[in-house]
């Protein structure tokens, strides 16, 4: 019986010791760069602008926010954002509910969140700082490098050090950063895009920045970052017209259900050949390259998401009158758009080459995510809301999309510099959120 | 203790259906040793000794998968799996010197992987548990003192439990869930041949039926936000069909010395029966599709070798290993049933306290090869590694 014993003993102690299955953890590496003064200059889509505002929450899943987490394991610093005080933040946030709408039919959409604004959201917070999270919602590429753009961009103002004096180059220049990203650029065209492009009152178009201009001020921007001899990451910039805002509401967005309005309609435009039928129907758009000063829309038109979708409904919207030309972009600016992202585009990729930064090419990654992104196991798109990257106000990105990006930057900084910086679980960020 | 269900074996099969086997390296096909051959052998139960054996064991199994997610990536994860718990009772008897019956009640397949349920593959899997009970009477026929020849009839019960997350998220974002249920029974064989040549040597041949179980009605349950409701009807239904595989087994076993008996076993799995799990819901919705998830299984097998020895009237040992090939393609790895090339190594022992009465005590490790994989389908992959430890206990008596 001695070794029946000792041979149960044996076996208690195997149990004992291999129960679980284990795996050696992976060991992030940080390279050849040095991560311990992290900056990040951008936009709205650096500072975690979502939903038609910058707020705390979503601040907190921002790219530049869930990329510095990352770096925290191979070396990075302290990184502080300069959050809003609260949920409503500044700017008009909306959530998903349920409104109904003119014709009486209660549906689920963007509605405004409810609450009301704080002011303590504008006070100052500089004496907190310094901060690292130095992407400002409205920045163009100009404004990184202009001094006292505190005092026009309350954003900014907020958290500038002398808001009559700073510029955001400035203020992160004096953190002495060893490395820094740069996603700048896309406002110099969007402003553009989001009033409709050209506008018959030439004081209503925002234009786009110029080519020349924007590569001077970029590369100068660069020669600063670089200057004593940080490391970086330099990102382009997606075509923003694929973006939710300019593909959710179609061209044929009028919707007749109503035989004797349409004869009307087929009576009234017969002059000029439009004709219209129950169901969807092009949209009658303003615009003054033809001769009535108005047509009918094609797939090529981009009707703006903020257009109000009730005008169409009840108020004779692209049907009895046209819609105004703010809420359009027709196919000639969208490619005015586009060519002017592409040339920034060359600017960006020759700095990062020139400066043997890394690279992120989210213009690819955009492209990408219009044909569908896949990650572990969930299906992501550019379609509004449904998509599940894009936040409510159909540009910035939620906390997914956010987790999407810095992954993208991860991959970059790790093929530039040899580091082994963990990528994040994507799906473990918040996205949009149904009542 | 509730019959739970475990996991084990290349993908979701059990090979833990008589203690005695499972001592000496599971095998048995051309090695009897009991009335577990009404499992092992059919056409070797006319050779057992006596009138009337009885035998009954359980092999609690405590399994772990560990997860790191693919590199660059410091997530990682572990199951929680439950206790499983296979078992099996056995009955053979002599109605003539021709003919024996026997009776089996055994837990061929079955896993139980239970993950976290917030883990990064929760819209995969948050945990499954398979679980089948086959009762099978056989007759056996002594063609020659040499050969015999016998067939079983498996009547089987399967029952399968899962929850998924679903990729929506309500304002306090809790994600939506899945919880599927649904049971059913179907039919099968097996058939053996066993050959003596001589008195030391013994052969054996058996091929066991794919049983396909046809899930019908199965319940499906949605809970997502209420506004997403009428995309996922919260009461529905499901069919589905999931096939467990049969397989061609090889056996011989040759008595070395008047104490020590060794053999080994082959087995030939059809794992690639099992090409996809769908699950066909009564109610679709422009949200919810039939779910369609490709496996590709391969057909695996196993090689098994084992011997015993006996100590004395009173106590026989036994010691032997396996290795068992994976089913599964490293592109359709799906976490709800871990796979690995599967090495085992296990020893036991028959303590004879009366001659008529067996103790048997077992004692299987199993280690699982780490393996580096991908769910395409679901862009989901890392690394897995998967181990068990598995105790049992059986009793057997021969009238």
């Amino acid at each position: 019986m001695k070794s029946l014993k000792y041979i149960l003993l044996s076996l208690l102690g195997i149990l004992m010791f291999s129960c679980e299955a284990e795996l050696e953890e992976f060991e992030p590496k940080a390279g050849s760069a040095d991560f311990s003064v992290f900056v990040t200059l951008g936009n709205s889509l650096t500072a975690g602008f979502a939903d038609g505002a910058l707020y705390k929450s979503a601040q907190e899943v921002s790219a530049a926010s869930i990329l510095a987490g990352q770096l925290e394991w191979v070396g990075g610093g302290t990184f502080r954002q300069p959050l809003m005080i609260d949920d409503y933040g500044l700017g008009g946030r909306r959530i998903l509910g349920f409104a109904t709408n003119c014709l009486g039919v209660t549906e689920l959409g963007p509605i405004m969140y409810p609450g009301t604004f704080d002011p303590g959201n504008m006070a100052s917070i500089a004496a907190e700082g310094p901060y690292q999270n130095l992407g400002v919602p409205g920045a163009k590429v100009s404004h990184l490098l202009a001094p006292g753009y505190g005092s026009l961009n309350p954003y900014f103002g907020r958290f500038a050090t002398d808001p009559a004096t700073n510029s955001i180059l400035q203020y992160a220049m004096e953190q002495v950063p060893t490395f820094f990203t740069l996603w700048i650029g896309a406002n110099d065209a969007l402003g553009y895009a989001l009033k409709g492009g050209e506008n018959p009152d030439p004081t209503q178009t925002e234009p786009i920045t110029d080519v020349g201009e924007f590569t001077t001020y970029y590369t100068m921007l660069v020669d600063n970052l670089t200057a004593n001899g940080a490391k970086g990451l330099l990102v382009n910039l997606g075509d923003i017209t694929s973006i939710p805002f300019f593909n959710t509401v179609p061209y044929n967005a009028l919707a007749l259900t109503d035989q004797t309005l349409v004869d009307m309609l087929n009576a009234a435009y017969a002059t000029l050949g439009f004709t219209f039928q129950l169901g969807p129907n092009p949209l009658i758009i303003q615009d003054l390259n033809h001769p009535a000063g108005m047509r009918q829309a094609t797939a090529k038109d981009k009707i703006l998401l903020s257009i109000p979708q009730d005008s169409i409904r009840c108020a004779g919207w692209g049907s009895l009158k046209p819609v105004p030309h703010n809420y359009v972009l027709d196919e000639l600016e969208v490619n005015n758009v586009r060519n002017a992202i592409n040339a920034y585009n060359l600017a960006i990729e020759a700095a990062a080459n020139n400066n043997g930064l890394a690279y992120a090419d989210m213009n690819a990654a955009l492209r990408d995510a219009e044909s569908g992104l896949l990650f572990d196991g969930v299906n992501f798109s550019t379609t509004f809301v449904t998509g599940g990257i894009f936040s409510l106000d159909g540009v910035h990105l939620n906390g997914k999309g956010n987790a999407i990006v810095a992954n993208y930057f991860i991959e970059a900084i790790n093929a530039e510099y040899g580091a082994t910086i963990p990528k994040v679980v994507v799906n473990d960020y918040p996205g949009v959120l149904f009542p | 203790m509730a019959i739970s269900s475990f996991a084990f074996a290349g993908s979701f099969q059990v090979g833990l259906q008589g203690q005695k086997q499972t001592g000496m390296g599971l095998i048995g096909t051309g090695f009897t040793v009991g009335p577990s051959s009404v499992f092992f052998n059919p056409g070797s139960l006319v050779f057992l000794e006596g009138n009337l054996q009885l035998s009954a064991g359980i092999s609690p199994i405590f399994s772990s998968v560990a997860f790191r997610k693919e590199a660059p990536s410091v997530y990682h994860a572990a199951t929680d799996n439950p206790m499983g718990t296979p078992f099996s009772l056995y009955a053979a008897g002599k109605l003539n010197d021709k003919l024996s019956l026997g009776l089996g009640v055994y837990t061929p397949f079955g896993s139980s992987t239970v993950w976290e349920d917030d883990w990064a593959g929760r819209y995969l899997i948050q945990n499954i548990s398979l679980m089948s009970v086959y009762v099978q009477p056989s007759l056996s026929y002594k063609i020659s003192d040499k050969w015999g020849f016998g067939v079983g009839l498996v009547y089987a019960y399967g029952k399968v439990e899962l929850e998924k997350a679903i990729p929506v998220s309500g304002q306090d974002g809790t994600e939506g869930q899945a919880s599927l249920e649904g049971s059913t029974t179907a039919l099968g064989f097996n058939a053996g041949l066993s050959f003596r040549p001589s008195e030391k040597l013994e052969l054996g041949l058996t091929y066991r039926s794919t049983v396909t179980m046809e899930m019908e009605e199965g319940d499906a349950k949605f809970t997502v936000p209420a506004s997403l409701e009428g995309n996922f009807p919260p009461e529905n239904t499901f069919n589905a069909s999931l096939p467990l595989p049969g397989s061609v087994n090889l056996g011989a076993s040759y008595q070395i010395t008047e104490k020590f008996r060794a053999g080994f076993d082959f087995h030939y799995v059809f794992w690639s029966e099992y090409d996809s799990l769908n699950l066909d819901f009564t109610q679709n919705t422009p949200a919810l599709d039939d779910s369609r998830n490709p496996r590709l299984l391969k057909d695996n097998f196993i090689i098994r070798v084992g011997g015993e020895y006996t100590l004395s009237d009173k106590l026989i040992v036994r010691a032997g290993a396996y290795y068992d090939s994976p089913a599964v393609e490293d592109d359709y790895y799906s976490p709800e049933t871990p796979d690995a090339i599967k090495i085992g190594l296990t020893t036991g022992l028959t303590y004879r306290p009366m001659e008529k009465l067996d103790v048997d005590l077992s004692f299987l490790y199993v280690l699982g090869v780490e393996r580096d994989v991908t769910y395409a389908p679901a862009d989901f992959g890392g690394t897995y590694k998967y181990n068990a430890v598995i105790p049992g206990i059986g009793f057997s008596y021969r009238f």
